[in-house]
């Protein structure tokens, strides 16, 4: 499929490695957990210590935290060892000091606290250690299987998140309510190139949404409620020229462009070129190529799934399940395009999975993608095939943005 | 009332099976009217229902006590946190239409702390605040409501920033309406109803007939209503402390105050009167917030409390700050407790200007980071605490001093919980328990 306007000039690739260079930090970061309990070991060793003065105790640990409990014992063993080191010798009973050290937590993250009894008197000692989030994402699907791989994450809400340029020299263009920001793909990670704050003359819709579409003669076009910005690169620099204008200009969806309220979050059903009659309202769309004729689902703000084909305009059936976000995404698997939606009601974790659309009937053909938290956005990314999954994570309000890729099963 | 209440769970568990919605939508829509009961006055500070829909603060807390900008843009602290600069957001409007700006700010904060040890003035779009001592909290403290940013309109009403604007307040209703100017986007629902003074038993009938969307369900009910898997949205952590406070005035003698603080059975409390809902506290702070509660032993000590009283016998009156069987109940069981201990204590009632020995309340806490919270609980008893920053070690050290002065005696923390019905989508609870209702949309809104 080749939309003007939509496509990137360019072929966007999210290469193997980058995924494996994902799962290698996650890998590591928990291997840095096991080796902070040694650092944070001898902090504590130190201020236990500092109590006792040097001597003889008798260390008694509790965990009541999340620290998993088969880390206690490496945790005193650490303890023992830097204790040793400062003087202070760890006995079963007959000693001078009892120490319990107790393995807790508050909002903020682990708190080890000490308890240094000497007599009747009781001193107290504490040390804070940052939390720990572990989070991921589960994969499993007998034939065909999504894969998510974390682009980036931010406090702040994201509405779309686009990778641009060659495999040779990324960039990655984030958008949110506030900012459009690019970062640089250096040694592995991205880092912060440029940011622009967007001029809002309004405050925009409480579930604010946006999009980020590559443009032939430019760089790309932000789509806001009420506002479009364009970006631009003076000649073959990366440093980004953009200006923000007013405008109720309909946001392109496929090769078609569709008027967005901006008041109220959703496409108001009005979409140019157009099949003819006008849609009703709706929330997203996507649109499936390969077939005879290329097909337009949309999902709309009562809760039903339509197809456009030609002339037929029809409910899809068995998209009961589905939520208010799809996208399609190209593949090597089935008919070529699946379409990704969102899973259906309000749970803490949300879900993205594949669907086939043969004729009206959307049949799944992969296992659930969970997430840690909500789906905010879902957009089709610049490649077409993949799609950008932008999760909200309730703990600590957390927003994180996925590409999204249909893997076949060999 | 109990008993009068405990039919209805069943009832309304019917209803909202009957009445659950089958759609696939999960994007919040706009439009609806949100009808809420409650038995207290929601304007009331420091944790009325509607004061966070009518008044914004300069700063928020998540429930990670992670301070985030709210009317203040950005901010930055000069010469050892003894001066805080904060930037006010552009572009933000009273309901009257008036601009917010730094000096509408300062006025506001003024008069809200006369007693505050620091100084509050505008410089251009920021406010100054400075202090003689250093306020390394300061960002998590302005986040309570108590320094809601407000001003007066031209009927003297207080007029804020909120999502929402009072658009009347009669016959016990008050009546909100979107704003549709919001700095943080227009609210999903049109409007909300708020019946105040309902009991627990009017608003569970309501509810159960599809008159209510959100009601009260107090904790030593929360057991039964989640046995009867009704719709409920629960505080992240138990956010009501309640204690037993002893008057220095009337008890002089710290032991004696000890011997008081040591008859308490906890447990029994606990188990009993609340379900085991909540959790045992013999701190001020919740562990959640503080995770160090298990440093202050709470099991009750009747052999030690009768050593420490010696041969004092006073006569003690014990009072309870809020009306309610439960908080009844709980007074009467203290009673025993001390009786036990040897003290001569009878219950009595509150009057206007009761000036007892014991007093049972329940104080609210606001704040969601360690050390904001424990300045707030100790002004809530009249003690006033330095900003020393949130290493757990001070806290704890502050803790512990106040504690050992036995004028409080932390007995329970008590969650906050609602009931929701099915047409209400995306309500969350602040971490102390309060609805955050900006973001709520309803199922049926056309």
């Amino acid at each position: 499929m080749k939309i003007p306007g939509y496509n990137s000039p360019q072929r966007m690739t999210f290469p193997n490695w980058l995924l494996s260079w994902t799962l290698a930090l996650f890998c590591i970061s928990s291997a840095h957990a096991l080796n902070d309990w040694d650092s944070a070991s001898a902090d504590l060793a130190r201020q236990i210590a500092a109590l006792s003065g040097p001597g003889t105790i008798t260390l008694v640990i509790s965990n009541r935290s999340s620290v998993a409990n088969d880390d206690v014992p490496a945790i005193r063993r650490a303890l023992e060892r830097e204790l040793r080191s400062a003087g202070v010798v760890v006995r079963q009973k007959d000693a001078d000091s009892e120490v319990r050290v107790t393995l807790s937590q508050n909002m903020q993250g682990w708190l080890w606290v000490a308890e240094v009894q000497e007599g009747s008197e009781t001193k107290v000692t504490m040390l804070p250690l940052p939390g720990a989030t572990v989070s991921g994402t589960t994969t499993s699907a007998p034939a065909i299987a999504l894969q998510a791989n974390l682009l980036h994450a931010q406090s702040e809400p994201i509405l779309d998140v686009a990778v641009l340029g060659s495999a040779a020299e990324q960039h990655m263009i984030v958008l949110d309510p506030q900012h459009i920001r690019s970062y640089t793909l250096q040694g592995g990670s991205w880092q912060p190139a440029q940011s622009y704050d967007i001029p809002a003359a309004r405050p925009f819709p409480r579930d604010v949404r946006g999009r980020i579409v590559p443009a032939a003669d430019h760089l790309f076009d932000a789509y806001l409620p009420g506002l479009v910005c364009t970006a631009a690169r003076p000649g073959e620099s990366w440093t980004m020229n953009i200006t923000c204008i007013d405008s109720d200009d309909p946001w392109p969806l496929g090769s078609q462009k569709a008027f967005y309220n901006a008041g109220r979050d959703f496409f108001t059903g009005v979409v140019l070129p157009g099949f003819g009659p006008r849609l009703s309202p709706f929330y997203s769309a996507a649109e499936l190529a390969g077939r005879s004729s290329t097909a337009f689902l949309f999902a709309d703000v009562n809760a039903q799934v339509h197809i456009l084909e030609g002339s037929s305009h029809r409910l899809v059936v068995g998209a009961r399940d589905w939520g208010s976000d799809i996208a399609a995404a190209r593949s090597q698997c089935g008919s070529g395009t699946q379409v990704l939606a969102s899973a259906a009601g309000w749970p803490a974790t949300d879900s993205l999975r594949a669907y086939e659309i043969s004729g009206r009937e959307a049949t799944p053909v992969s296992a659930p993608l969970s997430f840690d938290g909500t789906i905010t956005a879902l957009w089709p990314a610049s490649n077409a095939a993949s799609v950008i999954a932008v999760v909200r994570k309730p703990q600590g309000l957390r927003y994180e943005a996925y590409s999204v890729t249909v893997a076949c099963s060999h | 009332m109990r008993h009068t209440v405990s039919r209805w769970p069943a009832v309304i568990s019917l209803v909202l099976a009957l009445v659950a919605p089958v759609a696939a939508r999960t994007r919040p829509r706009y439009g609806g009217t949100l009808r809420i009961e409650t038995r207290s006055d929601p304007l009331a500070p420091p944790d009325g229902i509607a004061r966070r829909l009518l008044f914004d603060t300069l700063t928020q807390v998540n429930d990670r006590g992670e301070v985030l900008p709210a009317l203040a843009s950005s901010w930055e602290s000069q010469g050892a946190n003894h001066r805080w600069q904060f930037h006010v957001r552009g572009g933000v409007h009273f309901h009257d239409g008036r601009p917010l700006t730094a000096e509408a700010v300062v006025q506001s904060l003024a008069a809200a702390c006369n007693h505050c040890a620091w100084h509050v003035r505008a410089v251009g779009d920021s406010v100054i605040v400075t202090s003689d001592s250093p306020m390394p909290g300061l960002p998590a403290e302005l986040a309570r409501s108590a320094y809601a940013i407000t001003r007066r309109d031209e009927n003297g009403n207080p007029d804020g920033t909120g999502p929402f604007r009072s658009a009347a307040n009669s016959n016990g209703i008050l009546f909100l309406s979107a704003n549709d100017d919001s700095w943080q986007g227009r609210p999903f629902v049109d409007a909300i109803e708020i019946y105040t003074n309902r009991s627990v038993r009017e608003q569970w009938l309501d509810f159960s007939i599809g008159k209510a969307d959100l009601v009260e369900v107090p904790p030593e009910f929360l057991r039964q209503a989640q046995q009867e898997r009704l719709p409920l949205a629960v505080s992240a952590y138990p956010s009501d402390l309640l204690a037993l406070t002893i008057s220095d005035q009337h008890v002089r003698d710290e032991h004696l105050r000890e011997s008081m603080a040591l008859a308490p059975d906890r447990a029994a409390l606990f188990n009993v009167i609340f379900q085991k809902q909540g959790e045992i506290t013999a701190s001020l702070l919740p562990d959640e917030l503080s995770g160090y509660a298990f440093l202050f032993p709470g099991a009750a000590n009747l052999a030690r409390s009768r050593e420490l009283r010696g041969g004092q016998s006073i006569p003690l009156r014990l009072i309870v700050e809020r009306s309610g069987s439960a908080l009844q109940l709980v007074a009467e069981r203290l009673a025993l407790n001390l009786r036990d201990a040897g003290w001569n204590v009878r219950v009595v009632p509150q009057t206007g200007n009761s000036d007892a020995e014991l007093a049972l309340r329940m104080v609210h806490v606001e704040a969601s980071d360690a050390a904001s919270a424990l300045r707030e609980l100790m002004a809530n008893f009249g003690a006033a605490s330095r900003d020393d920053g949130s290493d757990p070690s001070a806290l704890y050290r502050i803790e512990r001093t106040f504690l050992q002065s036995h004028t409080v005696v932390p007995l329970l923390y008590l969650p906050r919980a609602w009931g929701v019905s099915g047409r209400v989508r995306n309500l969350a609870l602040s971490p102390d328990g309060t609805p955050l209702l900006a973001n709520v949309s309803l199922e049926d809104a056309k």
